[in-house]
């Protein structure tokens, strides 16, 4: 029961990591940059097909076999979600907030349904499955039978070695990825958004006319923000990918799941904020997963006491529960907390530069 | 019976574009209204009109328990209608009043959370599986058949299309009316074109927002009805699958110009349909797994080149 | 108080994997494309395990069997994540589902056979399911594979005098392996397969398929899901009179179908499924057993197959003697076939018995005598089912 729980845990990191690096993201493109972007589940999916693609074994079903390193991968996806935002940002970038929102939300049903037809190259509906995980990848035959692992030992070794172990043992490694994954890239953030670029940023989402009359172009740096954005989504899809293992175009990148939540995450956290982007994915992760496990074991409770009574539908309801009450959450946070938990720092200072006072 | 002139293109794909588009167009008057006179896209649109679809379900299910008769769904939309204009007055004054005076993204994320609790409470509510709205088999009317095969046609439309068609039309002219007639009508209009100008001259915008949602309510729960009808089964996911195609019709027809709106859901739900047809050659133009594409494409196409949409309504 | 809260908290944590009872894994599509005939399924498994319970229980100290149960929504993803928390969270020993061979595939691949984890389906019959493992031995069925079911299809097709058909299928794992056996079959016995396209689940109008289809045969062959596309499809078919005659496998096979397209448009509609040999030992125990338990419909597809899945994972468990995950399998093995002494549905208590003693039994099940073989599969029979007086009437292919 201990590893469970301590397993439990880890998965909360894992997760709970995945989606604050999603929330890093959004904070780019809505945070610095003021643009309304409802289509994170299309450049998730981008991400997660493109890792998925490039690092599962030879199929007959989809495209596969290329053995590329796991990192490698992950950062094909990265520039793959780059491509496709800065397509979409000379297109789209000038649409007024509502506007962008639709043209984004139906751009990410679109990139869906692409993933969905081509069904030579993705599998179609069917979907991609045994995407390798990173660090657990090294138990798979395939893996360890090649660099780097068959420079250390032979594959019957490492079999023998990979036996041994608890069949979870690649977790703490996997979370500590992510976690690490997603300290760096909130550094590298924390000092585009203390740099010029930065405070461009702000500029131009404060006052626009004012940052175009004194010379910004508006529309590149608009564009930067975005396919910056895209690029760590993408990131972070990949990421979602190996941690469900099994992804498909239909069901995996709901928007109700991946967008929705990630807003709420960023909104509740601070938007303009990157910390602020960090703390609500682990609240609101932490809350959507623990709150499931109470539901359940509230519904066995009543199975127990009320026995004979179908509970069943009750069950499978619960789930709908749940999401309906996160909307209301965002509904209460629009309008008692919108600045969200942690303000957004204003304003974008360097450190270290000390304004001499009198004194 | 395969070989008539224009039979296949006729009957399999311009008919059921021509469905297709009415409900589109319904669903656009109620965003596009929504989106001149309240001036946000209201992503909850699509959710409520599957509300009012769900809702006429229960009256209808009620009736033939209680009553042991069927009753016909457009009597069980009634009241229906009047609980999703209900809905709709409700999530305002909540949830979208708030933010009158704020940024429209505030509006727009609390409409897209609305979208999702009414969604939820849908599933909730009748459950996640699908449900039947009509049973059995919608065969061809036939005396349209006997006419149309006597003048070397053989058009075969069941009488659930024809019904929608007739809906469609008598919807319009209502609307017409509402609008170029009352006094409401224009004080909606006026209200759209300039909001601080029609409260400059004493229109009471608090009660054309009123009415906003009303006539919103209305289209809404008509289009729910004819989807409902057309496809005889209800889903949870019916609502979100309109929305974007609805958007789709209201930017194309000029956001704000209810008129652009059904002219949009026409050639949208047409361009679905008929993009699937194997114009060259033996397979279709478009697989059919990208129909829903289609309206997308041309939505994009429409900002990019003429944002006021077709008939100049506003543009951003 | 806050200490009232926290052990309360903890308790409901851990309500889900109670210690000291047996825990068993219960993935099932209870909610998706096809409840109403997982329905059934769920209570033949708790009627086995009410039977266990009632009898004695399992090991000497009587610790109760207990299904987790878990919902996939006959998805691949969902079977994936739900299986996941059951064997995570909950830590079950085994796993009696998935239902669907998606899920199945899918979950098997992802989480259970890197887990070490035995999964015994009740349903899916994927013929992709017999080669699917690559040196380990956990994935049994006690459904009989579509290779043959395919192959009666086809030859019922060509019995019926249909000498060309198109097919229609539904891109999962399971719809579409059954139509390539279909096609192989029907094209090798001298028919001809006029069209052969895969169709997207969950469409609202699958008009232009039809339309597609429609004009190459009088005659379609659908594999597809009722609520995910099947009902759909036929009626937009039955609207426009594109076809004539419909063929279709166990996943069309439900009273939905008559009730949503109307039991009189549906006479030229003939769909095969999984059936038990009614005139067999082991139908006729689970006969007995069933009078009185609320099941309808006892012969229904795969329902005996989800009471002997529940049935014999007991059995397995208790002849290894603990619930320990890496000794389960060859305990499925050892219990579903000769030697031994041989155990019909419900007789937990002898079975038990004949264990204490170190002996060997050999459960025969009302859907067949699930002698596994080396790939964990199970032989099985088919019925072929049409519309009589409003109601689904089959009869046993044999």
């Amino acid at each position: 029961m201990d590893a469970g729980i301590l397993l439990y845990v880890l998965s909360l990191l894992t997760v709970g990591g995945i989606y604050a690096i999603f929330a890093l993201g959004l904070n780019v493109q809505w945070g610095f940059a003021g643009l309304f972007n409802v289509g994170i589940a299309g450049f998730a999916a981008i991400g997660a097909y493109t890792y998925a693609l490039l690092t599962t074994a030879g199929s007959s079903y989809h495209l596969g076999g290329f053995g590329l390193p796991l990192p490698l991968g992950m950062a094909a996806g990265m520039v793959t979600s780059a491509f496709v935002a800065g397509i979409i940002g000379i297109v789209c970038i000038r649409l007024r907030s509502d506007y962008l929102a639709i043209a984004t939300i139906g751009i990410a049903e679109i990139i869906k349904l692409i993933f969905k037809n081509e069904t030579e190259i993705t599998n179609g509906p069917r979907g991609i499955n045994r995407i390798p995980r990173f660090w657990e990848h090294f138990s798979e035959e395939r893996f360890y039978s090649s660099w780097p692992l068959s420079w250390f030992g032979t594959p019957e070794s490492w079999e023998g070695f990979f036996d041994h172990l608890p069949n979870w043992w690649w977790q703490p490694f996997f979370a500590g990825t992510v976690l690490i994954v997603m300290l760096v890239i909130y550094v590298m953030l924390e000092r585009a958004r203390t740099s010029p670029w930065g405070r461009m940023m702000t500029a131009i989402r404060e006052n626009e006319p004012a940052a175009r009359a004194s010379g910004k172009n508006v529309t590149a740096r608009r564009i930067e923000a975005f396919v910056i954005g895209a690029a760590i989504m993408g990131l972070a899809g990949a990421l979602f990918a190996q941690h469900l293992r099994l992804i498909e175009p239909t069901n995996t990148f709901d928007p109700s799941k991946v967008t929705f939540l990630v807003w709420v995450m960023l909104i509740l956290g601070g938007s303009g904020n990157n910390r602020g982007a960090m703390l609500g994915a682990f609240l609101i992760w932490t809350i959507w997963s623990a709150s499931e496990l109470l539901i359940t074991g509230v519904i066995d409770v009543l199975i127990y006491t009320f026995d004979g009574v179908d509970m069943g539908p009750l069950r499978t309801r619960a789930g709908f529960l749940r999401m309906m009450l996160i909307g209301l959450l965002l509904q209460v946070i629009l309008q008692k907390f919108p600045r969200g938990i942690l303000p957004e720092v204003r304003p974008a200072s360097p450190k270290g530069i000390k304004t001499k006072s009198a004194g | 019976m395969w070989d008539s002139f224009g039979f296949e293109f006729i009957n399999f794909y311009f008919i059921p574009g021509l469905v297709l588009g009415c409900i589109y167009s319904l669903g656009a008057i109620g965003i596009t209204l929504t989106f001149g006179i309240l001036r946000f896209a209201n992503f909850a649109h699509g959710e409520t009109m599957m509300t009012g679809a769900y809702l006429t379900w229960t009256f209808m299910t009620l009736c033939s328990v209680t009553f042991g008769f069927t009753i016909h769904p457009i009597i069980a939309a009634v009241p229906a209608a009047f609980l999703v204009m209900l809905i709709f007055l409700v999530t305002d004054r909540y949830f979208y009043r708030p933010f009158r005076k704020s940024d429209t993204i505030k509006v727009v994320m609390a409409s897209f959370g609305m979208m999702l609790i009414i969604r939820s409470g849908v599933q909730m509510i009748w459950g996640p599986n699908q449900l039947t709205f009509v049973p059995g088999i919608a065969k061809p009317n036939p005396v349209l058949k006997d006419w149309s095969s006597s003048i070397d046609l053989l058009l075969l439309i069941p009488n659930k299309h024809l019904f929608i068609f007739a809906g469609t039309i008598l919807s319009v002219i209502a609307l017409s009316y509402l609008l170029n007639r009352t006094r409401t009508g224009k004080a909606m209009r006026a209200v759209s074109d300039s909001p601080e100008l029609a409260h400059v001259t004493g229109i009471d915008v608090d009660h054309v927002i009123r009415a906003t949602w009303i006539v919103g309510g209305a289209c809404a729960m008509a289009a729910g009805l004819f989807l409902a009808m057309d496809v005889q089964m209800l889903s949870t996911t019916m609502g979100f699958r309109m929305l974007l195609p609805m958007f789709a019709a209201a930017i194309l027809g000029g956001i704000g110009k209810p008129f652009g709106a059904v002219f949009g859901g026409l050639v949208i739900g047409l361009a679905e349909e008929l993009s699937a047809y194997p114009w060259i050659g033996d397979s279709p133009l478009l697989s059919p797994g990208y129909k829903t594409g289609v309206a997308f494409a041309i939505m994009v196409v429409m900002l990019i080149i003429r944002p006021q949409g077709l008939f100049k309504g506003r543009a951003f | 108080m806050r200490r009232k809260f926290f052990t309360t908290l903890a308790a409901m944590l851990c309500s889900s994997a109670v210690i000291a009872d047996v825990n068993v894994g219960n993935p099932m599509a209870i909610t998706g494309p096809i409840p109403d005939l997982v329905a059934p399924m769920v209570k033949a498994i708790d009627l086995a395990v009410k039977h266990v319970n009632e009898q004695g229980g399992m090991f000497a100290a009587g610790e109760s069997y207990n299904m987790v149960r878990a919902d996939t929504g006959c998805d691949p993803a969902g079977a994936v994540d739900a299986v996941t928390k059951l064997i995570n969270v909950s830590s079950v020993s085994a796993l009696v589902g998935p239902v669907c061979s998606g899920g199945t595939i899918a979950q098997a691949q992802s989480v259970s056979i890197p887990a070490g984890v035995v999964t015994l389906s009740v349903s899916a019959s994927s013929k992709d399911i017999t080669d699917m493992e690559d040196g380990t031995d956990l994935v049994f069925r006690t459904a009989a594979s579509d290779a043959y079911q395919g192959v009666a299809l086809a030859n019922l097709a060509l019995a019926k005098g249909l000498k060309d058909i198109a097919v229609s299928y539904a891109n999962d794992d399971y719809n579409a392996a059954i139509a390539e056996v279909f096609t192989k079959a029907y094209t090798s016995a001298g028919g001809t397969i006029t069209a052969n396209e895969a169709h997207e689940p969950d469409k609202a109008s699958y008009r232009s398929e039809v339309a597609t289809l429609g004009n190459t045969s009088d005659n379609l062959a659908l594999f597809a899901y009722y609520g995910s596309s099947g009902i759909t499809i036929m009626r937009n078919a039955l609207e426009t009179g594109a076809f004539a005659s419909f063929l279709g496998a166990d996943g069309m096979l439900s009273d939905e179908v008559i009730e949503q397209i109307g039991a009189e448009n549906m006479g030229g509609v003939t769909f095969t499924t999984s059936a038990s040999d009614d005139s067999s030992v082991g139908y006729a125990a689970w006969a007995a057993v069933t009078e009185g338990s609320g099941i309808e419909n006892i012969g229904g597809p795969f329902v005996p197959n989800s009471y002997d899945a529940a049935f014999m994972m007991a059995l397995a468990i208790e002849k290894s003697g603990s619930d320990n995950r890496a000794d389960i399998a060859e305990a499925l093995r050892s219990i579903s076939k000769a030697p031994g002494t041989v155990i019909l549905p419900g007789e937990w208590k002898k079975a038990k018995a004949i264990l204490a003693n170190g002996g060997d039994i050999n459960y025969e099940g009302g859907a067949g005598p699930h002698d596994f073989d080396k790939n964990g599969d199970v032989m099985g029979f088919f019925s072929q089912s049409s519309v009589v007086n409003g109601a689904w009437s089959a009869t046993l292919i044999k």
